[in-house]
């Protein structure tokens, strides 16, 4: 039943189509309905009659014998016949008007049987006004009129043939019949208005339904319509929300690798937004998203955010794009310098009200230049240190000698001079002054590190403790001298020439800066230096060192003047007052000794110059003490004089002749190896070191190959790294240092000739 | 079953005048009526009911009496049916058993449902049947007969045939000499 509305195809035409469509679905819904009942009351009928035979007439009697009723029979006959038909075509063919009319008979006729079979009881002619209202149920009228027609049909037929099978009398007028006829017209009459009233309520409600669904079909047009156009907004937001996440990924990933965020600042709520490498340049997180710009400020550099703001808000007055390097700090503690850009943009009325820009980590470029600037200073600082060192080192080799000369021979007049000769102060002032024309040499060659050092195991203490009594002399009685000394103090190796010489010029510094006296305090202690410690100054490796550390109750200096304190020919004692080569010559000194020197200072609370020099670990019994100066030591050996410089030649020849030596000379290294030849070997080589032709240290390697173990005392001004490593004279070898006096050269002679393991 | 339906019973010879050896009193100040059943007959139910009307109204007119028929060798409940009882439910009338159905043959009674009226003098006023068909209940030209005598009216018809089953067995039947109405 319910399939077959299914199955009614929808006019697609005018809303009246569609309402004649629907009334007649809604009555073949009902008719199918209907046939559906009669499909199964007609056989309950037919049983219900079967039943009421058997109870009612069972069986025909005659006398004591009976058989079966004829009743039976005809209610299991003629009800199967007449229920048959109508039964077959409610299933089979439901809904058609042959079917319900073929019912309406059928229902008819079993009335009539059920009549006969109840003896004619007036009880059961209600079946016939029962079935015309089930039939009624169909709500065709047409359908009463079949039913109608038959009962009225079956009684005309019967009164007019058959009257006492119907009125009992042989004989009825025609009025009877049509009596019967009327009380089922009378039923059916008013069972026809009812169907006609009922079939107009189903066409209302079928109109109304074509409306209905009219008006729903042009929602769902449009909804249809709206719902395309939203999944097509939809495909295309997502497509754009798509593209926009790609395009994002992409920018945060240029900006991560350029390590360029931008952000965007709105002025009017004060609400600051960022992209992640925005954020974590500046170390802020994700949640602070939206924080005002003076929030913002807390993450940059207390020195650098003043005047960062001024710029920022310069740049909202003017309206113009501004930018700026300033330093942040992280949360973490990470330091890093961006380099900020932004612009302003404005409304109508020209007030600014958003600023967009980009921060850039330059930290990297910024460290870099800084690199660069100190590899620059430092290449600089060591092209001058060259310049100066080579133009020292070409006056100092001849002017060495010079003074090697006037020393030498000023000492041999002092010596023939008695001490009341007049003449003998003439002597000591030209001794004098080559004295210190030999230490102007001698700095020029320390601070630009091309002297050469003779290391040797010192202890510092007792260094500091012999120059106490020249020390007191040098600062005066103004300034108060006080020693700290750590009793524990490591050794370290050095030049002690060279060490007493840049104390000797810090505490004249320090006496300068005291003019109206003060104290200069030399303290010694052992110290490590650890990584934080490193690079003050140059860097050092981490681990023990012994401190020098000298101290001033002076004016102080300032941080420009500590800047450029230990470069050459700087000076702050006027013109005439100092060379400018004094700090120099420590620096040169120390560094040169692989220490480092450092110092203190804020004006008005003195000076602190700390020497850190490295401690040796293992102590060593090779402890150089000074040596007092006495009658020139003596010898018979025989000694070959290799100079080319003739008058340090003759005078150092002269000289030693003058002890006892048995003196050959020679102008270069190839006369020298003649003579050698030609004479045999010597018990010791004095050789220049710079000579033409052949260098001195040519000259040992041949006199080595000739005759290993062979002496070689080499003497130089300046020796051009011919013997010396980095200054540090080589291993095994013998050095004198120009301008010598008769003394040093007699001693130096004596020691290397004495010792054959060198000094 | 039309046939059936319509087909009357057979009727013996019904005495004008009431016979002497009835065993049923007759009743000399009002009419007497018998009906002649057989308790098993389904059709005598529909002339119990016509009867039944008939009483109800001629009340106080006539003296009723229905006889059912009893084989000789029946036992004592064969004739207790339904329609037994029914009888006996209806005012007025008097339920007694005709063993070996001797009173229906003494009144010519063949079929069930035949009915038999006399005057209070004796004299036969009607006999018939008082169904259109068998088993059929209704207005009949039998109760309208009768109702019309006891009215003191002229009845139409003083015969009418009856419908329902046959008293006697067949043989006993064509003994009495008459026929079988169980033919289908």
């Amino acid at each position: 039943m319910h399939q077959a509305i299914a199955t009614v195809p929808k006019a697609s035409g005018t809303v009246e189509a569609r309402r004649a469509e629907l009334f007649e679905e809604q009555k073949q819904n009902i008719i199918q309905h209907t046939d559906w009942i009669f499909a199964r009351l007609m056989p309950l009928q037919w049983i219900g009659g079967i039943i009421v035979a058997l109870f009612v007439s069972p069986r025909t009697w005659a006398g004591t014998e009976s058989q079966i009723h004829p009743h039976i029979w005809a209610a299991v006959l003629l009800g199967g016949a007449i229920t048959s038909l109508p039964v077959f075509l409610t299933l089979n063919q439901p809904g058609k008007a042959l079917t319900r009319h073929t019912v309406a008979i059928g229902q008819m006729l079993m009335s009539a049987l059920l009549i006969h079979l109840t003896g004619g009881r007036i009880e059961t002619h209600f079946h016939v006004f029962g079935s015309l209202a089930i039939l009624a149920f169909y709500r065709d009228w047409r359908v009463l009129m079949s039913a109608t027609t038959v009962v009225y049909i079956d009684h005309l037929a019967r009164g007019y043939f058959w009257p006492q099978s119907v009125y009992g009398v042989l004989a009825a007028p025609v009025w009877r019949s049509l009596e019967h006829a009327a009380w089922v017209i009378f039923e059916v009459a008013f069972l026809v208005i009812s169907i006609r009233k009922s079939q107009s309520e189903m066409f209302s409600v079928a109109a109304r339904q074509a409306e209905l669904e009219a008006l729903n079909a042009n929602i769902e047009g449009v909804v249809e319509e709206r719902t395309a156009e939203l999944i097509r907004e939809n495909a295309e937001r997502r497509q754009a929300e798509q593209r926009l996440k790609k395009s994002q990924a992409q920018l945060a990933q240029a900006q991560q690798i350029a390590h360029v965020g931008s952000w965007e600042w709105d002025i009017v709520a004060d609400s600051v937004t960022w992209s992640d490498e925005t954020g974590r340049l500046y170390g802020q997180r994700s949640e602070d998203l939206g924080s005002p710009m003076a929030k913002c400020f807390q993450r940059v550099h207390p020195e650098d955010a003043v005047w960062a703001r001024s710029i920022m808000e310069e740049a909202m007055r003017n309206l113009k794009p501004f930018e700026c390097e300033h330093r942040v700090v992280t949360p973490g503690g990470i330091e890093r310098v961006i380099h900020s850009r932004g612009e302003i943009v404005a409304d109508a009325r020209g007030r600014a009200i958003r600023m967009i820009g980009t921060a850039q980590d330059i930290t990297a470029a910024k460290r870099a230049a800084e690199a660069l600037r100190q590899s620059d200073e430092k290449l600089r600082q060591s092209q001058k240190m060259e310049a100066v060192g080579r133009l020292a080192g070409g006056v100092a080799h001849d002017f060495n000698n010079l003074l090697t000369v006037i020393t030498g021979y000023s000492d041999l007049l002092l010596r023939e001079l008695s001490e009341a000769n007049p003449l003998r102060e003439d002597a000591e002032q030209i001794q004098h002054a080559a004295a210190r024309a030999a230490a102007l040499t001698r700095q020029l060659l320390a601070f630009s590190r091309k002297q050469v050092l003779q290391p040797r195991v010192l202890e510092l203490n007792g260094v500091v403790a012999n120059m106490g009594a020249m020390l007191r002399r040098l600062i005066g009685e103004d300034i108060e001298l006080r020693t700290s000394f750590d009793s524990l103090l490591g050794q370290v190796k050095a030049d002690q020439g060279q060490i007493e010489q840049v104390i000797l010029n810090l505490a004249v510094n320090a006496r300068d800066a005291m003019l109206h006296g003060g104290k200069l305090t030399i303290q010694t202690a052992n110290v490590y230096l650890d990584q934080k410690s490193v690079a003050r100054n140059r860097e050092l490796e981490v681990g023990e060192y012994v401190m020098l550390a000298i101290s001033d109750t002076g004016v102080g200096m300032s941080e420009e003047i500590q800047a450029h304190l230990f470069e050459p020919f700087f000076s702050t004692k006027g013109v005439g007052k100092g060379t400018g080569l004094g700090l120099a010559t420590c620096y040169g000194i120390v560094c040169q000794s692989g220490g480092d020197i450092r110092v203190y200072s804020e004006p008005g609370t003195g000076s602190t110059f700390k020497i850190y020099l490295p401690r040796l670990l293992t102590s060593s019994a090779e402890i150089s003490t000074p040596k007092a100066s006495g009658e020139l030591p003596r010898g018979q050996e025989s000694v070959l004089m290799v100079e080319d410089d003739s008058s340090v030649r003759k005078l150092a020849a002269s000289l030693l002749r003058s002890c006892g030596y048995q003196i050959q000379e020679a102008v270069d290294a190839i006369e020298a190896l003649a003579i050698i030849d030609r004479h045999g070997a010597f018990d010791l080589v004095i050789t220049d070191v710079i000579m033409p032709q052949m260098s001195g240290k040519e000259l040992y390697s041949k006199i080595m190959q000739r005759a290993p173990g062979a002496r070689v005392l080499f003497m130089s001004g300046y020796t051009d790294d011919a013997l010396a490593h980095h200054g540090v004279l080589d291993e095994g070898l013998h050095f004198l240092e120009k301008p010598f006096s008769p003394a040093r050269l007699a001693q130096k002679v004596r020691t290397v000739l004495d010792n054959t393991a060198g000094e | 079953m039309a046939r059936y339906e319509h087909t009357a019973g057979a009727t013996g010879r019904t005495p004008q005048n009431w016979p002497t050896d009835s065993t049923v009193a007759l009743d000399h100040f009002h009419a007497t009526l018998l009906m002649f059943a057989h308790p098993k007959c389904p059709c005598t139910r529909a002339s119990l009911e016509e009867l039944n009307r008939l009483l109800t109204h001629c009340q106080g007119q006539v003296t009723t009496h229905i006889l059912f028929f009893t084989p000789e060798d029946a036992a004592t409940d064969w004739t207790q049916t339904g329609l037994w009882q029914s009888a006996r439910a209806i005012p007025g009338l008097r339920v007694e058993a005709d063993l070996g159905g001797r009173q229906a043959a003494r009144f010519g009674a063949e079929t069930s449902g035949y009915v038999v009226l006399y005057d209070p003098r004796g004299e036969l006023l009607f006999h018939g049947g008082v169904t259109a068909a068998r088993g059929h209940a209704g207005d009949n030209t039998g109760e309208t007969a009768i109702a019309a005598l006891l009215g003191a009216r002229q009845a139409e018809t003083e015969r009418t045939p009856v419908f329902g089953c046959t008293l006697q067995n067949p043989e006993r039947a064509s003994q009495f000499g008459v026929e079988a109405c169980i033919k289908p």
